[in-house]
């Protein structure tokens, strides 16, 4: 031999060490072939396998006493060409896979050297198969071949070798154990990488126990049912064909048929004209106590012929009989037939009907078949029921229909999508970790790049946002021109309605000849019970068209109504749980506008709700509040009209006009914050600063400083409608809820200390988007300040001027400086400080600020906020 | 120690009974260590709290010959009472198996690994390469257990105290490890001194009071049969190579 390929004999474990090293040098450098390379290696191997197959499998029964050269033939055949044939194209070596717009790319490794052990069953064919999958895959391989059958075995491998170094693969990359052995098995499954073990359930057990990634495969006990209305032949002569395929030695080969009680006769006759001899009882127990001693199966019977079997047994029969069949009634493991027999012998059973049946499959699956393969012959067409019956009960990774076993569940013979292998996984049901037939994707490592990449995100509005001082009719217009609108349902609160609010609205409707009724029930932070009583007024005049108008109280109220009104089975729980992404959520929201269009008209500067996908709502007999997002809440119009402001008082006006200033500042640092909201959230944030005071000190004699403040609280709206809120409006949830502030004053008590918190260029943890990469808040708030012409000589005292502003601003408009100062108990808000610092952490608006609070943190800035630091 | 009052013979024993004392002197050629082996075995088992005859002694005579000294238990071998009532059979066999089982429950860490012994006998075979390494595999998928094996139990190794109360004895080959085992080698001792009745009977009992199901137990029969071949009885060896030479599924 060239001394080149000279490799250690192994008989010994320190032999296999020394091999295990040698191997190892091999793969590593195989494991930088190109795939072309390793596509030629793989191409001359099997050729070489294939040219051999007559040799190899006359060697294999030579030596093992065991099976049928001709169909060895056929195994040695199927081995090479079906395992070329079929991975010939795959990508195994290096990018698999890629998606360059989602930025992720696949890479195939090899995973080293792999244990294979070889079964005596099919010691040449496996041999081949595995040594194959192992080249086309970079892989070093080292077999365990049985020691019955160990010279076929170790000259297949040889012959893959030889043709695989020719073809440019690595000296010695194949190797195998000379002097089989059990603990150089152990050795060399522990030392191993991976496991390729076909073999009895002991040899996979071992493998399973080595501590190493183990690819195995279990004991079949295949039933096969025969249903009354399958074709007979077929089914009778599929049975024959498999049964005696190498003298029954595949594992999947049928063990057992059971057979409808109605065609049982016809099923025998076709057995016996078949050439099939069926044992009278006296035969029967001879043969049962050959076959099976002390439950375990006698190896000499195994991969013997029907005739051979006979004699040792006994019994004469012709010597041409094909099959032994024993017709048996227990499916027990007391009977010997009901076991995996691994020769021409076969039970067969009676059943008195489909069910019971496949009770006995079942149980004859438990008995030593979990996981491996059971078979049905019946007519597909009508047999549906049936089928999906067997199916679902059959505990087996392959169910075959119509197909001999044998040859069906290799693959690739009798089904096409079917993954051709000679290693069969049998799932959990059979202890394996792998339930498909066995190929090359189960060895290599496949490593995924993946780039980084940002969020869509978006710009939602209503489709119409109509904004003018004066304007209300004017928009009101298009429902009778453009719409045809036939019924307005109005919805608002009681005072709005008393003091002629709604009028313009009635009058330009009457105008145009549309009937309206008016909800005015609407109470601040409205309830469930209002929201019903205004869907059953609803329901009883069956609108095409609701308008909500007032302040965020009406408008919410009037969303929840009309989400009732649409969709009576919608259920709050479901569509207040919380996200982390809208576009990820777990809900879907009904569809909304089929029955009625949505109108919202503010009049308060704001809340901004006439624009958002939001609404809260309280169910009054828990407390408990339902937050609700979804775009489908968005009003399909928005009429802003400054002569419903006009009359404001002045609390009003200060605490709506805060609570927009804080969703500007909020929606602009938030993580989602795009260039398309930070427009709209810039010039918010001037027209407040510059026009709050004036609106608070000057009330319904400065219309232009009211216009600006409508327009502002809107376009803060829209900003932060697609951009969100952050931790201010979080901890302001709760405040309001725990001590009764309103919105505003709450969300102002804390703004200041929110954005110093948020401005940490190191902060504890930072919020969780692709967008925002590092701690970068200070500077954005920086922005902000230099937008509305503050300044400083860098960031932190541009944010510091902002703060001062923002407290300027308060003050201005009547706004306290600290929660105590609005006589909020100091026993009490500790109290129940953490318990509000908890909910605030968990509310909605905390997963898109900018940074992560940590609980502590928020009760800081809690505290902080009430004695005011 | 008087050597004056023999009480049974074996082929490589003679045993003594001097007063309260049963003294087992082995032939020239036992090994000493097998002796001094059985003796230890027989220690540490009484040691763990197992109610067994007690170790008095071990010493050589002066013939050279080795003899351990313990505890006389007046009373018959379960064998001896099975064979003069024939009728109460299974009453006794139910007692064996109770007596086996509460054996099991003890643990006796220092003793040989049932496990071990059973891969070394496979070694010492004269079977062929293949079947060796298929009863290893075999051997290998076995769980591993620490119960105490006593690796000979059979009624004669039981003796029946007077009052009632029953002695295990003979501890030459105990083990630590699978109680299967143990039971699979009681059921092989029965198939070859008793027939496949009582054996199928014993076995029967065994399962139902242990919850555990026969194919647990046979499945040890081929390497218990296997490690019975190494001592070459030749009558049995027929019989023993056709409970060997089985194969797992594959």
């Amino acid at each position: 031999m060239d001394n080149k390929t000279a490799t250690t004999f192994v008989d010994t474990v320190e032999a296999l060490e020394e091999r295990l090293k040698q191997i190892r040098i091999a793969q590593q450098k195989f494991a930088t072939y190109t795939q072309e390379q390793v596509d030629k290696i793989f191409f001359a191997a099997a050729v070489a396998a294939n040219k051999q197959r007559v040799s190899l499998a006359k060697m294999a029964v030579a030596e093992t006493g065991m099976g049928v050269v001709e169909d060895k033939v056929i195994k040695n055949h199927y081995a090479a060409e079906y395992i070329y044939n079929c991975y010939k194209d795959t990508k195994t070596c290096g990018v698999i896979e890629e998606d360059a717009a989602f930025g992720i790319k696949k890479i195939a490794e090899p995973i080293g050297v792999i244990a294979a052990v070889i079964p005596t069953t099919n010691p040449t064919s496996t041999a081949i198969f595995k040594t194959l999958i192992a080249l086309k895959t970079r892989n070093a391989i080292i077999i365990s071949p049985h020691p019955r059958a160990k010279n076929c075995t170790i000259e297949a491998a040889k012959i893959v070798l030889e043709a695989a170094v020719a073809a440019g693969a690595p000296e010695g990359i194949i190797g195998w154990i000379d002097v089989p052995a059990l603990d150089l098995t152990n050795t060399l499954m522990k030392s191993a990488d991976i496991i390729l073990a076909t073999g009895g359930p002991g040899m996979v057990k071992a493998a399973y126990s080595s501590g190493k990634p183990a690819l195995g495969v279990g004991a079949g006990n295949t039933p096969a049912i025969i249903d009354d209305s399958a074709d007979l032949k077929v089914a009778v002569n599929s049975v024959i064909h498999s049964k005696t395929f190498d003298n029954g030695m595949i594992c999947a080969s049928e063990q057992s048929v059971i057979v409808l009680e109605k065609v049982y006769n016809q099923v025998k006759k076709e057995f016996k004209e078949r050439g099939c001899y069926i044992l009278n009882p006296e035969e029967l127990d001879k043969v049962r106590s050959t076959i099976i001693i002390n439950g375990a199966l006698n190896a000499k019977i195994v991969g013997q012929s029907a005739y051979r079997i006979a004699e040792l047994s006994g019994v004469k029969v012709p010597e041409s009989a094909k099959i032994l069949i024993g017709e048996v009634t227990s499916v027990s493991l007391e009977e010997e037939f009901a076991h995996e027999k691994l020769s021409p012998v076969l039970a067969m059973y009676k059943a008195t009907n489909f069910e019971d049946a496949v009770c006995k499959a079942e149980q004859l699956v438990a008995d030593g078949g979990y996981g491996h393969t059971s078979s049905l012959y019946i007519n597909l067409l009508t047999g549906k029921e049936k089928i999906a019956e067997f199916q679902s009960r059959m505990k087996t990774c392959r169910v075959l229909l119509n197909t001999p076993s044998s040859q069906g569940g290799i693959g690739d013979l009798y089904n096409f999508k079917l993954t051709p292998s000679l290693t069969l996984g049998c799932g959990s049901w059979g202890g394996n970790s792998v339930s498909e037939n066995v190929g090359v994707k189960h060895l290599i490592n496949i490593k995924t790049v993946a780039e980084r990449r940002e969020n869509m995100l978006w710009l939602r509005l209503p489709q119409k946002v109509y904004h003018k001082k004066g304007c209300l009719p004017v928009a009101l217009d298009e429902l009778k021109n453009v719409m045809g609108k036939k019924k307005v349902f109005i919805v608002t609160d009681d005072f709005l309605y008393k003091n002629g609010y709604t009028k313009p609205i009635t009058d330009k409707l009457d105008e145009m000849g549309i009937m309206h009724t008016t909800f005015y029930n609407v109470a601040p932070d409205p309830t469930l019970a209002c929201a019903k009583e205004g869907t059953a007024a609803m329901n009883a005049f069956g609108p095409d068209c609701i308008i909500a108008l007032g302040g965020g109280s009406a408008m919410d109220a009037a969303k929840i109504m009309w989400v009732l009104y649409e969709h009576p089975e919608a259920d709050f729980l479901d569509m207040a749980m919380r996200f982390i992404d809208i576009r990820k959520r777990v809900y879907t929201f009904p569809k909304m506008g089929e029955k009625a269009y949505f109108i919202a008209v503010p009049t308060s500067a704001g809340t901004g709700s006439e624009v958002t996908p939001f609404a809260v709502i309280t169910d009054e007999s828990t407390g408990i509040k339902y937050p609700l997002a979804d775009y489908e809440l968005l009003p399909n119009m928005a009429i802003i009209d400054a002569d419903l402001m006009m009359n404001m008082p002045k609390g009003l006006t200060s605490a709506t006009g805060i609570d927009a200033m804080t969703h500007a500042l909020e929606a602009y640092v938030s993580m989602l914050a795009t260039p398309y909201t930070d427009g709209q959230a810039l010039v918010a944030l001037k027209n407040i600063f510059t026009y709050l005071p004036r609106a608070y000190d000057n009330g319904p004699n400065d219309a232009e400083a009211r216009e600006r403040m409508a327009d502002a609280s809107t376009m803060a709206g829209i900003a932060f409608a697609n951009a969100f809120l952050g931790v201010c409006h979080s901890m302001a949830h709760k405040l309001g809820a725990f001590h009764h502030l309103p919105h505003g004053v709450a969300n102002a008590l804390l703004i200041s200390e929110v954005i110093k918190f948020n401005s940490s260029e190191a902060p504890a943890k930072m919020g969780t988007f692709p967008q925002y990469a590092y701690p970068s808040t200070m500077h954005r708030y920086a922005e902000i300040a230099d937008f509305l012409g503050l300044t400083g000589k860098n960031d932190k005292e541009k944010v510091e001027n902002l703060v001062k502003a923002i407290e300027d601003l308060k003050s201005k408009v009547g706004i306290k400086k600290t929660i105590k100062d609005y006589g909020v108990d100091e026993k009490v808000f500790l109290d129940k400080l953490d318990e509000m610092t908890e909910q605030a952490f968990d509310d909605q608006c905390t997963g898109a600020n900018p940074r992560y609070p940590l609980m502590k943190e928020i009760k800081q800035m809690y505290l902080n906020a009430y004695y005011g630091k | 120690m008087k050597l004056d009052k023999v009480i049974a013979t074996r082929s490589d024993k003679t045993i003594y009974r001097d007063g309260d004392v049963i003294i087992k002197v082995f032939e020239k050629d036992k090994k000493k260590s097998d002796v001094l082996n059985e003796a230890l075995n027989q220690a540490r088992v009484e040691e763990s709290g197992v109610q067994i005859p007690r170790i008095l002694d071990v010493t050589c005579l002066e013939d050279g010959r080795w003899a351990i000294s313990m505890d006389y238990i007046p009373g018959k071998t379960l064998a001896e009472l099975i064979a003069e009532n024939p009728d109460r059979q299974e009453e006794y066999l139910e007692k064996f198996v109770d007596l086996q089982l509460e054996m099991h429950t003890h643990k006796v860490p220092l003793l040989n690994k049932l496990k071990d012994k059973m891969s070394r006998k496979i070694s010492e075979t004269k079977l062929s390469a293949t079947v060796r390494y298929e009863l290893n595999v075999r051997l290998e998928s076995m769980p591993k257990h620490t119960k105490l094996c006593h690796g000979d139990f059979n009624p004669s190794n039981v003796i029946i105290r007077d009052d009632g109360k029953a002695f295990i004895i003979d501890w030459a080959h105990a083990t630590q490890g699978n109680a299967s085992a143990d039971a699979a080698r009681t059921y092989l001792m029965f198939s070859l001194n008793n027939g496949k009745e009582i054996a199928d009977k014993y076995l029967s009992i065994f399962c139902a009071k242990s919850d555990t199901a026969k194919q647990y137990v046979t499945k040890w029969l081929p390497i218990v049969a296997a490690s019975q071949s190494v001592k070459g009885k030749t009558e049995e060896q027929e019989f023993l190579a056709k409970w060997i030479d089985v194969v797992e599924y594959e």
